[in-house]
């Protein structure tokens, strides 16, 4: 072949090469940029307005009893005390051996609940006594008074003790095989409440509830010796309040608090706790920072005051919620319930710890940036990631404490670069 | 008192800061003037510009053209920029070039072309340590700066040519084009900090005519002038006139030989008056007139597969329009090309590669550019 027809091919497959090959632009020239680029956006500015707390308050969380995830035991000396209740209120008549039609239940055997525990909220090396009684009453369902009176001896079902090794995830709590026949035969409920105690009298363990994803109490027990005979299992159910089912529903499992810790003086903000509280914060902040420029951080600055009530070193996860009640919700409390997360953000804290505490809220004020304050208004709630099911208190320094410890906010924004022009 | 502090350091902020992050010395600005060269004219390092017909430098040269021709060029740059800290490597499209041109009788020929006037097409991420919320607090932010468009020259041209001596055009130009500018500031804990994004973009539009001479007192031998003036120059951002500057006015000069058979050496110099754009940076970056010099040859080469192919050197000098920190940028052109018939000569395909260096005085930055144009021309 000669050279002649050679070269226009080669040329030709050449030129198509390179242009293929840059076909698809790569502009990045950042190599370079530490000498060709100079910085456009300028320095982040951060002021602090001391002054943008315009209400602050704990409230009452109205997360309702029995809507936690999951149930407390806990007996901590006089300190503490927290029952756990579980209604086991529709409770199977017949059974089916193995190989045969469907009989009565006239005997009970091996009936034991099967408790789902969080080990790592197990506060005692020492062994745990729990103990077991019958708190079936036609009392009000929310009277936590009436179903603590029911916490006598003539009420006791049945006791067992777990060492710490015992204590394990998967908890077989094994309760009288007559209590359960007896409720059985005479067509009553299964309301079981839970006590610990313990030596030296300091127990705490965390359950799941039925809320809880992981599943909470469930009864097995045998209505035959026959092992070939599968278990009997018994789901947590609640026939009453019988005009309000939602409430049926949430009190098939819930924890009693018979003694807490005192709760935070007026004027102190508190987050947990038990019973559990929240915080609310409503700020006032100028709109040329939330309209105007770009907020790239915002975080409010706490004062945490020491709470050495109860396991002062112990870590609390604070979670950051922003608040979606309207202006037409002036109260704090009610508002506090009407809130969504705003940032993956936790906050850990110690409730024995003191000092600034910085809660980040650039997340918040994104948000904020999109709605005008009617619609949304600027206020965020602070709340326990496990509100309800835990003793734990953290407290702030409000607004009315001296003010060089008052809740402050810091912004960090930039702002907006005249794009254009070089 | 707070909110007070608050409005003027907002202010300030605004004031001291403007989009000008660029990655390359050709980029400065507004950018590169990449276009109003063909692929011919650039492979002889632009020195045959002014007797091209399809270049946009004068419009007298339109009356050359001979037949009807549709062109549409490709102009690819593999760009190397190296500075003391490191080095960059981009590959940036362009299509610079395309052009129509219709002989209307024996005299008259008419033209419509659109140019690349200056290209910005660029892309930056520069990364500083800042300090955010408490004094302590700092972070590394990234600064993402993209910038894509051009401001084009359409040209509206028409020659005349009563005589084999003598070329005349005139040209009507439109400048207009877009820049769109996307800037995000980025910050690496998104629970802590929210990354920003901005865009914005720029429209320009301005107006300017064009006169070209062509005249050919012997057949070995042709002399080429034109210039350009243009009004005003004008940015805006949506209804928003943000700035406006004088067209750089264009004038260029050039002599052709082609006393040689089948070869013909060409020069040209041409001066533009980009200082005229300095009024269109809002932070001070300078824009500086420049000349803009170029020789060459365009020979016969060998018969390939029966057809005649040309070939074409050069070598340009050039002063590009916007500077860096006061100093001239510099660009430094060797060129080489092929004309390729096709179709029996109905189109043709031209391509050219050139050597572009780039310098700012003495300050330790090079950029080593190869640009890559191919052009095809189609006479239907």
């Amino acid at each position: 072949m000669k050279l002649s027809s050679i070269l226009p091919r080669l040329l030709a497959v050449a030129a198509l090469f390179l242009s293929i090959s840059s076909c698809s632009e790569n502009l990045d020239s950042s190599g370079v940029c530490n000498v060709l680029c100079p910085p456009i956006g300028g320095d982040v500015k951060t002021i602090t307005l001391d002054a943008a707390v315009e209400v602050d308050t704990a409230v009452q969380s109205f997360s309702g009893l029995g809507t936690d995830p999951s149930l407390l035991l806990a007996k901590r000396g006089d300190t503490l005390d927290t029952r756990v209740i579980i209604r086991f209120d529709s409770l199977p008549q017949t059974f089916l051996p193995a190989g045969d039609t469907a009989q009565p239940i006239k005997s009970v055997d091996s009936a034991y609940i099967q408790l789902i525990v969080d080990t790592l909220s197990i506060k005692s090396t020492d062994p745990v006594t729990i103990e077991a009684y019958d708190v079936d009453t036609t009392a009000n369902d929310t009277s936590t008074a009436a179903v603590l009176a029911l916490f006598r001896p003539d009420r006791f079902i049945s006791s067992q003790t777990f060492t710490r090794a015992q204590l394990t995830d998967t908890l077989k709590y094994f309760i009288s095989n007559d209590a359960v026949l007896s409720r059985i035969q005479n067509n009553q409920p299964l309301r079981v409440g839970l006590r610990a105690t313990g030596s030296p009298g300091s127990s705490q363990l965390r359950m799941s509830a039925t809320e809880s994803p992981a599943g909470g109490p469930v009864l097995f027990f045998r209505a035959t010796p026959d092992t070939a005979t599968k278990p009997l299992v018994v789901l947590p159910f609640s026939r009453t309040p019988t005009d309000d089912r939602i409430l049926a529903a949430v009190l098939v499992d819930y924890t009693v608090i018979a003694e807490a810790p005192a709760e935070a003086p007026p004027g102190v903000l508190a987050v947990g706790g038990l019973p559990a509280r929240r915080t609310y914060f409503r700020f006032i902040i100028p709109d040329s920072i939330i309209d105007s420029s770009t907020v790239v951080r915002a975080t409010l600055l706490l004062n945490q005051i020491a709470n050495t009530a109860i396991d002062p070193n112990d870590t609390v996860k604070v979670v950051p919620q922003i608040v979606l009640a309207g202006k037409v919700v002036t109260d704090p409390t009610k508002a506090s319930q009407i809130i969504a997360a705003v940032t993956a953000d936790t906050l850990r804290l110690k409730p024995g710890g003191s000092g600034e505490t910085a809660v980040e809220l650039a997340r918040a004020f994104a948000l904020w940036h999109t709605a005008p304050p009617d619609t949304l208004p600027r206020a965020i709630v602070l709340q326990s990631a496990v509100e309800g099911s835990s003793p734990l208190e953290i407290r702030f320094s409000s607004s009315e404490d001296i003010a060089a410890l008052r809740p402050r906010l810091r912004i960090s924004y930039t702002s907006r670069v005249p794009l254009g022009l070089p | 008192m707070t909110r007070k502090i608050f409005f003027a350091a907002a202010f300030l902020f605004a004031l001291s800061s403007a989009a000008q992050a660029q990655g390359a010395l050709s980029l400065q600005g507004l950018g590169y003037p990449s276009g109003g060269i063909s692929a011919r004219a650039e492979g002889a390092g632009s020195s045959l510009a002014d007797f091209d017909p399809l270049s946009l430098t004068t419009p007298a040269a339109l009356a050359g053209v001979g037949a009807a021709a549709i062109y549409f060029q490709y102009s690819p740059e593999f760009r190397r920029v190296t500075t003391s800290s490191g080095s960059a490597s981009t590959t940036t499209a362009r299509f610079p070039l395309v052009a129509g041109v219709l002989p209307m009788g024996q005299a008259w020929t008419l033209g419509l072309s659109s140019s690349t006037f200056l290209d910005r097409s660029t892309e930056t991420d520069l990364q500083r340590v800042q300090i955010v919320g408490a004094p302590t607090d700092t972070v590394t932010l990234t600064e993402r700066n993209r910038v894509l468009g051009a401001i084009n020259d359409v040209r509206l041209g028409l020659a005349w040519s009563g005589t084999p001596k003598i070329r005349i055009g005139f040209g009507a130009h439109v400048f207009t084009g877009s820049n769109r500018i996307t800037f995000s500031q980025l910050f690496p804990d998104s629970s802590k900090y929210i990354s920003t994004a901005q865009s914005g973009r720029i429209s320009y539009a301005g107006f300017a005519a064009s006169l070209g001479l062509e005249f050919h007192p012997s057949r070995v031998i042709g002399f080429a002038i034109s210039g350009r003036k243009g009004g005003d120059l004008r940015a805006q951002s949506g209804d928003t006139a943000i700035g406006s500057a004088p067209l750089p006015d264009h004038y260029s000069a050039s002599v052709i030989y082609e006393g040689i058979s089948g070869a013909s050496i060409s020069a040209r110099v041409a001066h533009d008056s980009w200082s005229s754009l300095t009024a269109l940076s809002s932070s001070g970056i300078q824009a500086f007139d420049g000349w803009d010099t170029g020789v060459g040859v365009e020979a016969s080469g060998p018969r390939v597969m029966q057809r005649t192919i040309t070939m074409r050197v050069g070598a340009r000098y050039r002063t590009l329009p916007f500077g860096l920190n006061g100093q001239k940028v510099s660009e430094t052109t060797f060129a080489g090309g092929l004309g390729i018939p096709l179709s029996r000569d109905r189109a043709g395909l031209e391509v050219a590669i050139q050597r572009a260096s780039r310098s700012a005085g003495a300050d330790d930055i090079k950029e080593r550019g190869y640009i890559l144009s191919l052009g095809l021309r189609v006479s239907p």
